[in-house]
Parts: C-alpha cells; sequence; structure tokens
C-alpha cells in the first residue's frame, strides 16, 4: 500500500515536471497574437491609451516595456526579445539601426517639446531658463544619455551666450545639477514632490497629476529642437506581422491618441 | 528515475547561477578590466561605495549591537513584534524604502520643518546614501548578532559578574568576544547589502557621480549610456567582493 502511495506520488512528480517542461512550447504557438512594444518612457500615457484601440481593431494584444530609451536599446543591443522599439530621440534608434536590429527603416511618428517645471511653491524663485543658473538651485534632469537629459544639455549649450545668458551657461546649469535620473518620469516626479528647485521634461510628461503640484515654463523659442520619436519593427521580432499592423497603427488610427496626451504631429 | 531527476533539477540552478556570473567576468580581458577601473567614473563610484558603506556599517554596529542585545535578552511585552520590525526592510522592496525615507526626509517630508530650520537638505547628498544603506542593510546584522548573543553560555557572563566585572565591562569583555564569530559574520553580510544597494539609493539619493554615484548605479548608468566596458569591470569587483564576504561567512560559520 504504502510503496503504491511512494509510486503514486512519484509518477505525479514526474507528470509535473513532464508537463511544466512541454507545455510552454505548443500553448506558445496555439496563444492568441500578442506583441512586445519597448517603448519611451514619456510613451507611456498615450500609449497605454491607444492598446485598447489597437487590440480591438487587430485581436493581437500588446505587452508594454517603458522606460528610459537608452536603458531600451541597451536591452535590445543585448538580444531583448520584443517586436516594436519606439524611441524618444534618434540617437538611441541609431543604436539599433546601425546594430541591424531594425527591419526596414524607422520611421517618425510624434514630436514632443522640452518644457521647464518648478514646484509649485517654487522655492528657488526660478521664472525662466536663465534662472538655472542661478547658484544653489537644486535642478534635477534625466541623465545625459536618457534622450530629455540629452535635449535639455543641448539647449542649454545653444543658449549659452545669447542675451540674457551668460557664456558659461551651460557649466553652470550642469554645476547646479543635484541628481541625474534613469528617465524622464522620475525627473517629474522628484519635482513634483518638491525635493528638486527646477527640472526639465517634456510637455506630455505634464499629466493632470503633476500638472496639480508643478508650474510649467515653455523653453523660450528656437532654444531647442522638437524631440522626434521613431519606431521601427525589430529584425528579430517573434511576430513581425503584427509588430508592422502596430507601426501602421501608430502612425494612422493611434495619432489621435497621441494628440491626446499633448504630443505634436510628425 | 527520481534519483536523476533530482540530480538535474539541482544541476539546472546550480549551473543557471553559475554560467552569469562567470561569463560576465570572462567577457573582458584583464587588462580591459583594468583600464576601465582606471576612469574617473569608476574610481569615483568604487571610493564613494567604500565610504558610504564603511560609514553606514559603524552607524549599525553602533545602533544595533545594543538593539540585537535587547532582543536577545531582555524579556517585555511586544518582543516579538519588535523582532519582525527589525526584519522588515529585508523583505520591503528597496524602492518602496527609498520612497519612504523620501516622504519623510525629503524637502516636503514630515521631518523638513525641523530639518529646514537645521538648515539641512538631506535628499541628493551622500548622507542620504548612508541613510537608504544603514535602512536596507541593518537586519543582516542585527539578526546575526541577537543569534549570537543568544548562543552565548551565560554562566560565563555571571561569572564575570561574580568576579567583579561590571556590566558594561562584562559586556566588552565577555559577551562580545563569545559572540564575536557571529558579530562579525552578520557585520560582514550588512556591508555587502550595503554595497549593493541601488533602489533606496536613486530614489532618496539621487545620481549623481561623487555625491550619490555608487558601484550599483554606476554600473546601471554606464550600461545604458556611457561605457559597457565600464559597467562590466564595476561588476567584476562586486562580484568579487561578493564571493569574498561569502567565503568570510562561511569560515565564521564554521567556527
Amino acid at each position: 500500500m504504502k510503496s503504491l502511495q511512494t509510486m503514486n506520488r512519484i509518477r505525479f512528480c514526474a507528470l509535473m515536471l513532464a508537463t511544466a517542461l512541454v507545455a510552454p512550447l505548443p500553448a506558445g504557438a496555439a496563444d492568441p497574437a500578442k506583441i512586445t512594444v519597448f517603448a519611451a518612457a514619456s510613451l507611456r500615457e498615450a500609449f497605454e491609451a491607444a492598446a485598447p484601440a489597437f487590440t480591438k481593431k487587430t485581436g493581437t494584444a500588446v505587452t508594454f516595456s517603458f522606460g528610459g530609451s537608452d536603458t531600451l536599446a541597451a536591452q535590445l543591443a543585448q538580444g531583448a526579445a520584443a517586436d516594436v522599439f519606439a524611441s524618444a530621440n534618434e540617437a538611441q534608434m541609431k543604436k539599433i539601426t546601425d546594430a541591424g536590429l531594425a527591419a526596414g527603416q524607422p520611421k517618425t511618428f510624434a514630436r514632443n517639446r522640452l518644457v521647464l517645471i518648478v514646484p509649485k511653491s517654487n522655492p528657488a524663485g526660478i521664472t525662466n531658463l536663465p534662472g538655472l543658473a542661478k547658484p544653489g538651485v537644486k535642478v534635477v534632469l534625466a541623465a545625459a544619455a536618457v534622450p530629455v537629459g540629452g535635449y535639455a544639455r543641448a539647449a542649454f549649450k545653444h543658449q549659452a551666450g545669447q542675451p540674457g545668458y551668460a557664456p558659461d551657461y551651460a557649466d553652470a546649469v550642469e554645476k547646479n545639477v543635484v541628481s541625474n535620473e534613469l528617465d524622464v518620469k522620475a525627473v517629474a516626479t522628484k519635482i513634483s514632490i518638491g525635493e528638486g528647485d527646477a527640472g526639465v521634461v517634456y510637455s506630455t510628461d505634464i499629466t493632470p497629476d503633476i500638472a496639480s503640484k508643478v508650474t510649467v515654463i515653455p523653453f523660450p523659442p528656437g532654444a531647442s529642437p522638437d524631440a522626434i520619436y521613431p519606431i521601427a519593427v525589430l529584425k528579430n521580432a517573434p511576430n513581425s506581422r503584427d509588430a508592422q499592423a502596430f507601426v501602421g497603427f501608430v502612425l494612422g488610427d493611434g495619432q489621435a491618441f497621441l494628440k491626446a496626451r499633448g504630443f505634436l504631429a510628425p | 528515475m527520481i534519483r536523476a531527476v533530482v540530480a538535474v533539477a539541482a544541476a539546472l540552478l546550480l549551473a543557471f547561477i553559475i554560467i552569469p556570473l562567470a561569463g560576465l567576468v570572462l567577457h573582458l580581458a584583464p587588462r580591459d578590466i583594468v583600464s576601465a577601473l582606471q576612469t574617473p567614473a569608476a574610481q569615483s563610484a568604487l571610493c564613494l561605495s567604500l565610504l558610504t558603506t564603511v560609514i553606514a556599517l559603524a552607524i549599525t554596529l553602533t545602533l544595533g549591537t545594543p538593539l540585537a542585545y535587547i532582543l536577545a535578552r531582555a524579556a517585555f511585552r511586544g518582543r516579538s513584534i519588535v523582532d519582525a520590525i527589525v526584519d522588515l526592510p529585508i523583505v520591503v522592496p528597496p524602492a518602496v524604502a527609498g520612497l519612504a525615507l523620501l516622504l519623510v526626509f525629503g524637502r516636503t517630508g514630515t521631518f523638513a520643518p525641523v530639518l529646514a530650520r537645521l538648515g539641512i537638505q538631506l535628499s541628493f547628498t551622500t548622507a542620504a546614501v548612508v541613510m537608504a544603506q544603514v535602512f536596507v542593510s541593518s537586519p543582516f546584522y542585527v539578526r546575526a548578532a541577537r543569534a549570537g548573543f543568544l548562543n552565548i553560555d551565560r554562566t560565563l557572563e555571571s561569572a564575570s559578574a561574580t568576579l567583579g566585572m561590571g556590566p558594561l565591562r562584562t559586556f566588552y569583555f565577555v559577551t562580545v568576544p563569545l559572540a564575536a564569530p557571529a558579530l562579525l559574520g552578520g557585520a560582514v553580510l550588512c556591508w555587502a547589502r550595503a554595497l549593493g544597494e541601488f533602489g533606496a539609493t536613486i530614489m532618496f539619493a539621487g545620481n549623481l557621480l561623487g555625491v550619490s554615484q555608487t558601484l550599483p548605479l554606476a554600473v546601471y548608468l554606464n550600461l545604458e549610456g556611457g561605457s559597457m566596458p565600464v559597467a562590466i569591470a564595476l561588476s567584476v569587483i562586486m562580484i568579487a567582493f561578493s564571493a569574498a564576504v561569502v567565503i568570510v561567512v562561511r569560515l565564521f560559520e564554521r567556527r
């Protein structure tokens, strides 16, 4: 009796193990269509709003991995499996195309604009871009490798020496940087809770929640070119057909969702 | 049959741990690792990590030893609750710990009025790095020290008292030496956890070269934007530290 029980238990264990080893393969093939999209953190709200419409239209489920475009590009370069990459700048997309990881030419699907944000209480009394260079201002930026961090620094360099800006303006601002955050959302958060005196984010990061806690100061015209958002299907996409459909959707019907979140048309 | 299954399962997990670590260590030639370690970013992260973890450990030893002693010796109502609280940072996700520190010690946090009057801002400073490290790492020491104090033959302490030693001298000359293997083992584990701290640090202390960019942050930052060799070289250093920690803890446990 006892040995029978033991035998049964062993058989059960072996069965479980066999199931665990074998099951994922046929199940994966029979699954309803799905794609994985690696997208810049700044696209979170727009893409999450657009995904149900895409799924409804095509029956394809979308899983997102949002992060700093540089992080995502590094993950893709290291072989992360994804179908689509949507970057917040051309530099990170170039890494992917240079590495031969993109299928076809990336397409620009949106543009975005830099804004300066300060906490509602505005502890450093900042009203414009030159104010960032005042000694002691706690500036929070995204790391230089994160697109928005790169755009912001390029804008500071561009403004240096212009009327109202000291020749060493960019260096003075850099000296005031107290943290290089890992993505744009972290910058918005640190300013909205009042930890930093000022930060640079995209206009689209001013969600209703953030808007209630910060004051938005536009960049002066010409200070920074618009941020370009390219999208591409990846060469090793597990589901390249639906990935193409998603890119087509983002360039077509999906534009409404991007516009609703403050993105500019490509 | 069942034996083979057990052996295969065991081997799979072991291989899963060894292969990535070995792959990382062997990815770069030793010469490249050495040159990557000489970059300013790597040097700064190494120095900062050593400085902050040593301070964090000193704070934990100073405050954690009495706490562990009380938990081992004093009988009081709610001791099991205090026990559980001490262990909490081990299971709380570091990012949550960082958020908690930020909301309490941050510029608009609970203690903001007091801190502002004293002219202190903690967030985005090296002090915040140390605080994050103490928060997440102290349980590893307190747990070990508590167990160490519990395992001491208490007749030796009584003998010391009978021979005229005061409680403090008994503690330093009898209790601590007897519990030394446990205390040192706990201290080493605690230090290692502090060294690896990432989530609470980025949340509370931010990320700035020379101020808050510790080794794990430097690995992350160099991986994504800067230099892959620096990220790998620093990772190799951390693996070496970790291996040393495991070996040292083993030695203490064996005694």
